[in-house]
């Protein structure tokens, strides 16, 4: 199912009725009196977005009186803990980010709370909110389960979190180094495939980074280049077939970047990737925008001021990632309330453009096309017209992706790049794999 | 007098019941759950029974074998380096030379440091564009290695890292033994003409064999169990070149949320090192003789 498909159907559903539905009453009352002195507990990641968040937290405790106490993991490790937390009777977490791919799980095993019985809660909710102004496919991306395919908008999707370090992809390239070299950024992947191995000869580094490390890091490199070519990893009625022409295709390019990139691309985790890049070891760069905080920054980056951004190139259409984090509110946490209170500070319209003024990402309309954003990061240009092109479907958001993600194709892709199988034979020797693993899900019958 | 025979009871009981507590209640949850198909995050009631299920798929899953083979491979290379090495120190630093604390206590620094921070520490120093290892080779004019972005240099950076921090072990265990072996007998064998070689490999080595076989025992146990630093250097790839068996159990438990058929090839992996270990003590076993007194 296509974007613009999927943006109709959403209409009328939970999501079309949250912004009508919001109070009209409470400006003048104190919503945060009751909950003055209680702490919320937040589960959050070593992640450049809650890095820049920790910075304008103890502005929220100042005006409300609420505390905040956080527990800060590294991604890979924070699953584990809030699973084990949200399965108790009583959990520590009052807040927790999640990664856009554990929503299904996390609403199937009735761990998180849905979102609108609070936006409707006059006593909670502020009026002056504005639902509508959250970027549309980040709340739809991250928050909505329950739709079409368990995690698309339309009939059935309910709001189970907001969008908080919510990202699409975007191509950044060292402006300087192409005009050196009288080249233009592609917009399309014929140019770019015939674009990067002229980078690599004429610029003497790496022409694009990539993230190539076996498991999740290739799966989401693969996955950027095979949703523009028009390819995907199930069909409509969830029968495997990315080995076709395609994901073929998608994986060879893949292959391509890894040999024109920097160095020892197949091990490189999103760490590695972006570091080449900003330590000045890569001419390009097609990732998240996650980027855009780090790339003025002098302390991580050599080439602040020599970047420019242009959309992801498109292949048959353009198809940029969706993902990222958001904020949900565990159906065992202690102070829920404030909870709800927190996570609407922290995405309304005030404190999304202070936590992007210090680092983190937007998360709204009205920040990306404010005026003093835009001196600040020219690029949010770019990025409103990127978000017209993301691509809700990019990957299956279900239970068993995980497991397909990290335990197959990570592996497939990961042989691939190394050269231990052709790119071909490395996709089909998972498709049995995962046939398996969605029969077992009961996605598939025998 | 003589003592009653409930009295050993006694004393050693409190001390059974709870070893046989701490060991044995994980291992009996664990094959518990190995007849299970339960998810974290449910509540246990929700459980399903699948009987064998869980144990046939594992034996059945060619990547669970791949994983086998491979954490063999890394436990051999790993543990024969280490004790090799570790045995080599000992007998280089167990003199008395001016210094040699200081030696020691730099010796046995990787040991101390956690895991988590010598697979960070190694993985920057594998780095293909800006670690170390990289930048010493071009000093020599050589071209740069992606050392974890190919299946054989990853598998050897693995290896490096953890003969990096556990040779310590072998050699604090080693270095401990040799200050107790008896230097009335070393004397008698110099007395009776035996050099170096002879007073160290047919003297001084076979009586602290007790202690090698110990060492050697711990060590394998230990080098099935590494996790936290091949997650970080290699997170298993290229491909699942380096992903040992307790990686591969991480992966199925806390990726795939299948504690049942994680719990099932941790019994493999309890096997395969229990064999191990007896054939370990084969060797040399140091209760032996106290049982036969």
């Amino acid at each position: 199912m296509k974007r613009r498909t999927l943006i109709q159907t959403a209409g009328g559903t939970a999501l079309g009725m949250l912004g009508a539905g919001l109070p009209l009453v409470g400006h003048t009352q104190d919503r945060y009196a009751k909950y003055k002195g209680q702490t919320v507990v937040m589960s959050i990641p070593a992640h450049p977005h809650y890095d820049a968040m920790l910075k304008i937290l103890p502005e929220f405790t100042r005006q409300t009186g609420i505390k905040v106490e956080t527990d800060r993991l590294a991604m890979a490790r924070m699953k584990d803990k809030q699973l084990l937390e949200m399965a108790k009777p009583s959990g520590d977490y009052d807040l927790c980010c999640y990664v856009v791919m554990w929503k299904g799980e996390y609403v199937k095993k009735n761990l998180i709370r849905e979102i609108e019985p609070f936006l409707k809660n006059q006593a909670l909710a502020d009026p002056d909110y504005d639902f509508k102004d959250l970027v549309r496919p980040y709340v739809e991306n991250i928050g909505l389960v329950g739709g079409p395919r368990g995690y698309l908008p339309g009939p059935g999707a309910r709001l189970f979190g907001l969008p908080y370090g919510a990202e699409t992809s975007i191509l950044a390239y060292r402006r300087d180094l192409f005009e050196k070299h009288g080249l233009k950024p592609p917009t399309t992947y014929a140019e770019f495939e015939k674009l990067l191995p002229v980078v690599r000869e004429k610029t003497g580094i790496g022409a694009l980074t990539s993230r190539g490390q076996a498991g999740h890091q290739c799966v989401h490199a693969w996955l950027l280049h095979l949703n523009p070519m028009g390819g995907g990893i199930f069909d409509d009625k969830w029968k495997p077939h990315f080995n076709d022409e395609t994901g073929v295709k998608a994986l060879n390019f893949l292959k391509l970047v890894s040999e024109t990139g920097p160095i020892g691309i197949p091990g490189f985790g999103q760490g590695e990737m972006i570091t080449s890049f900003l330590q000045g070891q890569s001419a390009m760069y097609l990732d998240s925008t996650l980027i855009f905080g780090q790339v003025n920054n002098p302390q991580v980056s050599k080439i602040a001021g020599q970047v420019s951004y242009v959309l992801h190139p498109k292949g048959t259409v353009y198809a940029s990632q969706s993902g990222g984090l958001g904020l949900a509110i565990p159906k065992n946490a202690k102070n829920p309330d404030a909870a709800f209170l927190l996570l609407q500070w922290l995405t309304s319209k005030a404190q999304d453009k202070a936590v992007t003024k210090v680092g983190g990402v937007p998360s709204r309309v009205s920040t990306i096309g404010d005026r003093d954003m835009v001196l600040q990061y020219p690029e949010f240009i770019t990025l409103r017209q990127q978000i017209e092109h993301i691509d809700l479907d990019w990957r299956p958001i279900i239970a068993e992706w995980d497991e397909i993600n990290i335990q197959a194709l990570g592996v497939a892709v990961s042989e691939a790049l190394t050269g231990k199988k052709s790119p071909q034979d490395a996709l089909n020797g998972m498709i049995p794999k995962v046939t398996e693993i969605m029969k077992r899900g009961g996605y598939l019958k025998g | 007098m003589r003592t009653p025979r409930w009295v050993p009871w006694v004393y050693a009981g409190p001390a059974v019941v709870v070893m046989a507590v701490a060991c044995l209640y994980p291992l009996l949850s664990a094959l518990q759950l190995g007849f299970y198909d339960w998810s974290m995050g449910t509540p246990w009631s929700e459980a399903k029974w699948v009987g064998l299920d869980a144990f046939l798929r594992a034996f059945q899953d060619p990547a669970v074998w791949r994983s086998l083979v491979t954490t063999l491979m890394f436990a051999a290379v790993c543990v024969v380096s280490e004790m090799v090495l570790g045995i080599a120190l000992a007998l280089a630093l167990e003199g008395k030379v001016r210094g040699m604390a200081v030696f020691r206590t730099l010796f046995i620094l990787p040991m101390m440091i956690a895991p988590i921070a010598v697979g960070l520490t190694w993985r920057y120093l594998f780095d293909a564009q800006f670690g170390l290892l990289n930048a010493l080779i071009e000093l020599f004019g050589a071209a740069p290695i992606g050392w974890l972005a190919q299946e054989n240099t990853a598998f050897i950076a693995i290896i490096i890292a953890d003969i990096w921090q556990w040779t310590p072990f072998v050699f604090i265990m080693m270095i401990a033994a040799l200050a107790n072996v008896d230097s009335a007998v070393l004397e008698a064998a110099r007395v009776d003409g035996a050099n170096w070689w002879q007073a160290t490999f047919r003297v001084k080595l076979p009586m602290v064999m007790n202690v090698i076989a110990i060492t050697l025992l711990m060590r394998l146990i230990d080098a099935f169990r590494v996790l936290e630093v091949i997650y970080i250097l290699t997170f298993g790839g290229p491909g699942d070149s380096t992903e040992i068996l307790s990686l591969h159990i991480y992966k199925t438990a806390f990726v795939s949320q299948r504690l049942g058929g994680a719990a099932a090839i941790s019994v493999l992996l309890l096997v395969v090192v229990a064999s191990l270990s007896w054939f370990a003590l084969r060797l040399s076993n140091p209760l032996k003789d106290e049982g036969r007194s």
